[in-house]
């Protein structure tokens, strides 16, 4: 329990500083965002001064991240200048429809991983092996951002899938099998850009954790008392080696996080990332505050579980 | 319970019939003559558009509106006073049916129509167009309309003449008063004058709040808004314009705003016919969408040059007491009219046009661009390009070539400088790297520094810290006063050498005196004689190099009718209450 306390209270001196740092690396860059409306030439700099210090941008960065931490504590999470609204249900959101993509991908990616992770190792030095071996290297040199516009590509040339959005025009005109239906045609193309994307590491992963159990006299013995291989796989081996691909999910989420803002943009799924991207060009700096928070928090949750489970599954840690 | 719940489903019941009968009621109303005609041909009723927004609009409110996205979605919700036709460039009557001017020109008196109601069903009165002047002039609100309602230094006022007529009064004539109306949305009092009071103003319309406590005076009115997606607008029953042949508008059921980040991602939505109206978008694009123009059921139009004027400028700001000192050396430069003029002289502005823009541009030599016709000064010449006039420019003003042939000048520097772009504008930064290189051939050694925007306007308009940059500028009317801040020396925009305290320049005091001359002056012709000769100092005198106007382009799918695409913004949709498909 003790270990999970520290752990937590580590976590939240993390986010602190991530908030203090991003706040500050965003007021080094010049400008904020009311500058571009000093070229429009029938705004006044009387208006523009009176906008800023409504937004309290007049006031010094200590002063404004004490506002922010006010407000973060009322739920707001700051003001966004754009929008005029508090930043927390502007995200909310977003962050599900991001969620919803990032939850479906990492679960397919691990339910695709883990038996073809199992299945390479087992195989282990023969041609499927290697073929397999080729495939996820192969995936894996391939940069995000070209897979991403290969599957936009796939969609405008062949027409099968939505070049974007999450819903059609007429949603609300279907019944639920087709609202169902609908959502699932338009997730399928960057879920399967994310699944590509982070599937070849948890396959190399799965596969080198297996090897190394494998080779372990504990399996040799239980092969030597004739269990069943399919059992001494999967009852024995994956248990011994869950260790460290427990620890994998935690990094995989990050992952799954940089790579879905990049698919959000390519294509148009209306997560967290569009809306980032237009805050950090905008300068709207609580939305993008607001975001790398958001960010911030599913990582240091998603390693917080990870550790939890390792308490859980490894005496060893618990000894400590 | 049962009988609680059958009671409240009678009352319900009751209510929506009674709605239903007043607005059938409201209809005929219509029918006096103060229903307003459209011009476009009758179309059919009913269907849907679909049309992509960049970003997401931020707010509704006209009030507080500062993007282009959310003042696109506010254009169809809401109605003017006096209206800018988008077509002819002129202004004609919108809520105001007719009006008249006072003999010194300070006076506006307007007939408003009568029996026109909300999107909700609300009855609209002069109650209304004072509740939304008094929202825009107060200074709490910070409004952007505030600035044009200041004329003389002083904010119109409006006085209730009786319900159906207001009175505006200005501090001086002012030639341009009856476009300003253009960009004010009435608003409607019932609905806001609480939150005002209360003064929650700021924070009304924003888009989380439920469609209910939306009303406008637009063809359309808000039907739902989800975050990140879109926002759905239905046909506003109320409407107050018909067609020819006596029809209701708008004849669009829906209009749907898709949010789709980019413009690549843009130009694929409508190429796959997601989207059936395509404005905003690069000449690249427009190639690209032209090849399979014939087969994929759209039209691609270009409207030839917009308001955008794009040039090269110097830093001519006082820099003596306080800029860096290298930069204050190469003013020396700057402020020497014949090497402005040898630059000028030396950038191949039809170049530009056919590699930055594939031919869809126009090159200028001042600011008022062939689009703008009732301001154009056909006058004004456009020399083909001289590198042999530049260098004797350059030799007259001292300048020299070292054996290499570099440019050296007077005191033996070698003549180098850096101008600035923005980095997400792509256009500015290839006609930057061409300037670059039409100035390598006269000697001058240049770089191209694209920069973040944020960074590129601090440096502009605030520390001054640049030698040169490459920018533009949208005029946000064909009329010149919505250009006051530009050519005035006191002005925000004045972009070489911003908010001087009297002008530095004989020309730039000639221009203050024509500028504050035109705004005054009600006659057009005197105006444009005016202005004519603004557009002589500036393509003499060379504050700013002009250079290039992109062309206005646009698309749309083959079944929307009455497509009737302008210059000024919206390009595509100023006409929405008279789009329709077939």
């Amino acid at each position: 329990m003790r270990y999970l306390a520290r752990r937590i209270v580590h976590s939240t001196l993390l986010l602190f500083a991530v908030s203090i740092f991003s706040f500050a690396i965003l007021q080094l860059a010049p400008g904020d965002f009311f500058t571009p409306i000093r070229l429009n030439p029938q705004i006044s700099a009387h208006t523009v001064a009176a906008l800023r210090s409504q937004y309290g941008l007049d006031k010094p960065l200590p002063i404004r991240y004490e506002h922010w931490l006010r407000s973060v504590w009322r739920g707001d999470f700051g003001t966004s200048f754009a929008y005029g609204t508090p930043v927390a249900p502007l995200l909310a959101v977003r962050a599900r429809n991001t969620l919803l993509l990032t939850g479906t991908s990492l679960l397919l990616a691990w339910l695709l991983a883990i038996p073809f992770g199992i299945w390479s190792a087992a195989r282990r030095g023969k041609w499927s092996d290697r073929a397999g071996g080729i495939l996820t290297s192969s995936l894996l040199t391939v940069p995000d951002l070209v897979l991403f516009l290969a599957l936009l590509l796939v969609a405008v040339r062949t027409g099968w899938f939505p070049t974007g959005g999450m819903m059609s025009a007429g949603f609300e005109d279907l019944g639920v099998a087709g609202k169902v239906k609908n959502l699932a045609i338009h997730l399928f193309l960057p879920a399967l850009g994310l699944v590509l994307a982070t599937l070849p590491p948890l396959v190399r992963h799965v596969r080198s954790a297996m090897i190394e159990v494998l080779e372990a006299p504990f399996v040799r013995a239980a092969r030597a008392h004739g269990i069943p291989e399919r059992r001494v796989l999967l009852c024995y081996a994956l248990p011994v080696a869950a260790n460290p691909l427990i620890t994998l999910f935690g990094y995989s989420i990050a992952a799954m996080l940089s790579a879905s803002l990049l698919v959000e943009m390519v294509l148009s799924w209306p997560g967290v990332g569009p809306l980032l991207v237009d805050a950090i060009l905008a300068k709207d700096v609580y939305v993008v505050v607001g975001a790398v928070m958001l960010s911030s928090v599913f990582l240091v949750a998603g390693n917080l579980v990870a550790d939890a489970l390792l308490f859980a599954t490894d005496p060893r840690i618990r000894m400590d | 319970m049962r009988r609680i719940r059958l009671a409240k489903a009678c009352v319900v019941l009751i209510v929506a019939i009674s709605c239903a009968y007043a607005g059938a009621r409201a209809l005929p109303s219509h029918a006096s003559d103060d229903r307003m005609i459209a011009d476009g041909t009758p179309g059919h009723a009913g269907g849907r558009l679909v049309i992509a927004l960049r970003s997401e609009p931020k707010t509704l409110n006209p009030a507080l509106a500062l993007d282009e996205p959310s003042r696109d979605v506010i254009r169809c919700l809401t109605a003017d006073l006096i209206h800018i036709n988008r077509e002819s460039l002129k202004t004609e009557p919108a809520l105001a049916k007719s009006w008249s001017v006072s003999r010194d020109g300070r006076q506006y008196t307007l007939q408003l129509r009568r029996g026109l109601r909300f999107s909700d069903g609300e009855p609209f009165n002069a109650d209304d167009v004072i509740f939304s002047f008094q929202i825009y002039l107060d200074e709490k609100v910070d409004s952007s309309q505030r600035d044009l309602l200041i004329v003389g230094g002083k904010p119109i006022t409006v006085v209730k003449v009786n319900d159906f007529a207001v009175r505006f009064e200005l501090a001086q004539p002012y030639a341009a008063a009856e476009r300003l109306f253009d960009s004010i949305a009435i608003l409607p009092r019932h609905l806001l004058e609480s939150g005002y009071r209360d003064g929650t103003f700021s924070r009304a319309w924003s888009l989380s709040m439920p469609p209910s406590q939306f009303a406008g005076l637009g063809p359309f009115r808000l039907k739902e808004y989800i975050a990140g997606q879109r926002v759905v607008l239905e046909r506003n029953p109320y409407y107050w314009k018909a067609d020819r042949a006596g029809n209701q508008l708008p004849y669009l059921n829906e209009i749907v705003f898709l949010f789709v980040p980019s413009e690549d991602a843009q130009v694929i939505r409508f190429q796959s016919g997601d989207t059936d109206v395509l404005s905003r978008f690069s000449a690249d694009n427009f190639a690209v969408l032209q090849k399979q123009q014939a087969t994929k059921g759209y039209h691609l139009d270009d409207l030839g040059a917009g308001l955008e004027y794009n040039f090269l400028f110097f830093n001519m700001n006082d820099l003596a007491a306080q800029g860096p000192p290298e930069i204050a050396k190469k003013q020396v430069w700057f402020q020497d009219l014949r090497f402005r003029q040898a630059v000028s002289a030396a950038i191949d502005r039809a170049g530009i046009v056919r590699l930055v823009y594939n031919g869809r541009a126009t090159p200028l030599w001042d600011q008022v661009t062939p689009g703008n016709k009732l301001w154009l000064d056909e006058k004004i010449a456009h020399p083909a390009r001289s590198l042999e006039q530049a260098r004797q420019l350059l030799e007259s003003a001292g300048f020299s070539w070292k054996s290499d042939g570099a440019l050296v000048d007077p005191h033996g520097n070698s003549v180098e400088f850096s101008i600035l772009t923005s980095s997400s504008n792509a256009q500015r930064t290839k006609i930057a790297t061409i300037v670059q290189d039409d100035l390598s051939q006269l000697g001058m050694t240049v770089q191209v520094v694209p920069l973040e925007f944020h960074a590129l306007v601090d440096r502009l308009t605030n520390t001054y810290n640049y030698e040169a940059a490459v920018m533009g500028l949208v005029s946000g009317d064909a009329d010149p006063t919505s250009e006051m801040n530009v050519w005035l020396s006191s002005g925000e925009t004045h972009l070489w050498h911003p908010r001087q305290e009297k002008p530095a320049t004989a020309w730039e005091s000639e221009m203050d005196r024509l500028m504050q001359q035109q705004l005054v002056t009600l006659d057009y012709a005197k105006r444009k004689n005016l202005y004519d000769r603004v557009q002589e100092i500036v393509a003499e005198d060379l504050p700013i190099i002009c250079l290039v106007s992109p062309n206005i382009l646009v698309g749309a799918a083959n079944r929307v009718g009455n497509f009737r695409p302008a210059i000024l913004v919206p390009y595509a949709l100023w006409n929405i209450e008279q789009l329709y498909v077939q």
